[in-house]
C-alpha cells in the first residue's frame, strides 16, 4: 500500500534513494557483497538510519576517494576498511577477554604504526570509510555537520589537530567557502594523503597540513584559532589532559571545538582507557573548555556476553570568556 | 569428512546455536545469516581454544570461507 498523502514512510524522508544517483556508492556495495560478504549486515544498518543523508554524504566522500587514488581506490579501500574493522574486533575481544588494553607507550605504537608508510595508508583509508560505514559514527558525522559546522562563520580559521585522511576538515572547508584550516598530525603518510583528499575537494588552496606532534602545538600562535576539530587522539595519548589544553591554548575566546574519543574500545593503537563519558567531559573542563552538547554512540551488535559497551563519544566545546562561566 | 572439518563443524554449531548446520568447504556468509565481521571474531576466538591455536587479525580478515579457515588451521596445527 502507498503512504497516504504528507505520509513519509518511515527511513526515507523526502525523495526516495531510489531517484539519487549514487554511482560510487552501488559500486561499494557491490563490491562488499562480492568480496566481504559479512560487512553488509553493518553497512545496511548504516545507510538505514538516513538513507538520504547517508547516500549524500557517503556520494561525497567516495567522490573525493577516486579523486585522491584513482577508479581502484574504491576496491583497494573497501579492503582495507574490512582488515581494520576486523582489527578492532579482533582488539576488543581480546580486551574482554584480558580486561584491559594491551598498556603499549606512545613509543611503541609510533614505532609499529604511525611511522609506517605501508600500514598507514591501509589504516587512513580504513577509518576514512568508518566515517559513514559503521553506524554509530555516522551518527557523528551528523552531529559534526548539525551541531558544529553549522555554527561556523563563512570566514573561520580552523586548527585540525590529528587529520588523518583529513576528511573531517576537507568537508568543513567545503561547507565554508571562505574558511581556511590548518592541520597537525604526528604521521608523515597522514600529510600526504589529507593533502590528495583537501585537493580532491577543490579546497587545497586553504588548507595547509603539517608533520608536527599535537603535543607540541602550545607553541602555534595562541588564540589563533576560531574552531577546532580534534577527532579520535585522545585515547591515543598516555596523557590526554595535555591536548585539551592544547586545544584551549589554540582557541579565541568563545571559541568552538569538536571533540571526539573512545571508550572502552580497544585498538593496536589505543592507550588510554576511557570508561565513562563524563572523564572527557572533566578533561575538557579543567582545560578550561565548557561542554554545550555531547553525543555517545554505540554499534548496534556487540559481541555475545560482552562486558563492555565501545562506544564513540562526539563533545562541542567553547573555550570559556569567564573565570567561573 | 576430515576430523578438522567434524570438529570445525561442532564449533559452528556452537557458536552460531544450531545443532543442524553442517558446514563443507564452500560454505560461507551467504549460507549462514548469523556470519556477520562481529560474529566472525567470535567464531575465530572459539576455533584458537577448541584446536590450541592462535590467529593474527590479518590472517583472519579476508577469509572467504570455510575451507579457507580449515586450510588456516591444518597450516598452524602442521
Ligand atoms: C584514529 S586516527 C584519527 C583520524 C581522523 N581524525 C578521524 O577522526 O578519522 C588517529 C590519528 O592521530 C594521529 N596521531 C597520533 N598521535 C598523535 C600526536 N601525538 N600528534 C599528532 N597526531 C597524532 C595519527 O597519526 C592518526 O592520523
Amino acid at each position: 500500500m502507498l503512504p497516504a498523502p504528507g505520509i513519509i514512510s518511515p527511513g526515507l524522508p523526502g525523495t526516495p534513494i531510489s531517484t539519487m544517483d549514487t554511482p560510487l556508492l552501488d559500486r561499494l556495495f557491490a563490491y562488499v557483497e562480492s568480496a566481504h560478504g559479512r560487512s553488509l549486515r553493518g553497512l545496511n544498518e548504516a545507510r538505514e538510519q538516513e538513507p538520504r543523508r547517508f547516500a549524500q554524504v557517503a556520494e561525497l566522500y567516495l567522490q573525493w576517494l577516486v579523486e585522491a587514488r584513482g577508479e581502484s581506490g574504491i576496491d583497494a579501500a573497501t579492503d582495507a576498511f574490512a582488515q581494520f574493522s576486523t582489527d578492532v574486533n579482533m582488539a576488543q575481544a581480546r580486551y574482554e577477554r584480558d580486561g584491559a588494553y594491551a598498556n603499549k607507550s606512545f613509543e611503541e605504537v609510533y614505532k609499529d604504526h604511525y611511522s609506517d608508510a605501508e600500514a598507514m595508508d591501509g589504516y587512513l583509508w580504513g577509518i576514512y570509510l568508518t566515517n559513514f560505514l559503521w553506524a554509530h559514527h555516522f551518527q557523528i558525522m551528523m552531529f559534526f555537520q548539525d551541531r558544529f559546522m553549522s555554527r561556523l562563520e563563512k570566514d573561520a580559521h580552523l586548527i585540525e589537530i590529528a587529520p588523518g585522511h583529513g576528511g573531517w576538515g576537507a568537508w568543513a572547508l567545503a561547507h565554508l567557502p571562505g574558511a581556511s584550516l590548518e592541520g597537525y598530525d604526528i604521521s608523515p603518510q597522514s600529510i600526504q594523503i589529507a593533502n590528495a583528499v583537501a585537493k580532491a575537494a577543490g579546497v587545497d588552496g586553504r588548507a595547509k597540513y603539517v608533520e608536527k606532534d599535537a603535543l607540541d602545538l602550545e607553541k602555534v600562535q595562541a588564540e589563533s584559532a576560531n574552531a577546532c576539530i580534534c577527532s579520535f587522539l585522545v585515547e591515543h595519548l598516555e596523557n590526554p589532559q595535555h591536548l585539551y589544553k592544547v586545544i584551549h591554548h589554540l582557541l579565541k575566546p568563545g571559541g568552538t571545538a569538536f571533540i571526539t574519543g573512545a571508550l572502552t574500545a580497544a585498538q593496536v593503537d589505543h592507550i588510554y582507557e576511557y570508561r565513562y563519558e563524563s572523564e572527557l567531559v572533566m578533561m575538557c573542563e579543567k582545560a578550561g573548555l565548557r561542554v554545550l552538547e555531547t553525543l555517545s554512540a554505540n554499534p548496534m551488535r556487540t559481541l555475545p556476553k560482552a562486558k563492555f559497551m565501545p562506544r564513540s563519544m562526539a563533545l562541542l566545546v567553547q573555550k570559556r570568556r569567564n573565570e567561573i562561566y | 569428512m576430515s576430523e578438522t572439518l567434524a570438529r570445525l563443524n561442532e564449533v559452528f554449531q556452537d557458536v552460531f546455536e544450531d545443532e543442524e548446520l553442517s558446514v563443507q568447504a564452500e560454505t560461507s556468509a551467504k549460507d549462514i545469516d548469523d556470519w556477520d565481521s562481529l560474529m566472525h571474531v567470535n567464531l575465530i576466538l572459539a576455533v584458537e581454544s577448541a584446536f590450541d591455536v592462535r590467529f593474527t587479525s590479518t590472517e583472519v580478515a579476508g577469509l572467504k570461507d570455510a575451507g579457507e579457515l580449515l586450510a588456516l588451521i591444518e597450516k598452524k596445527q602442521a
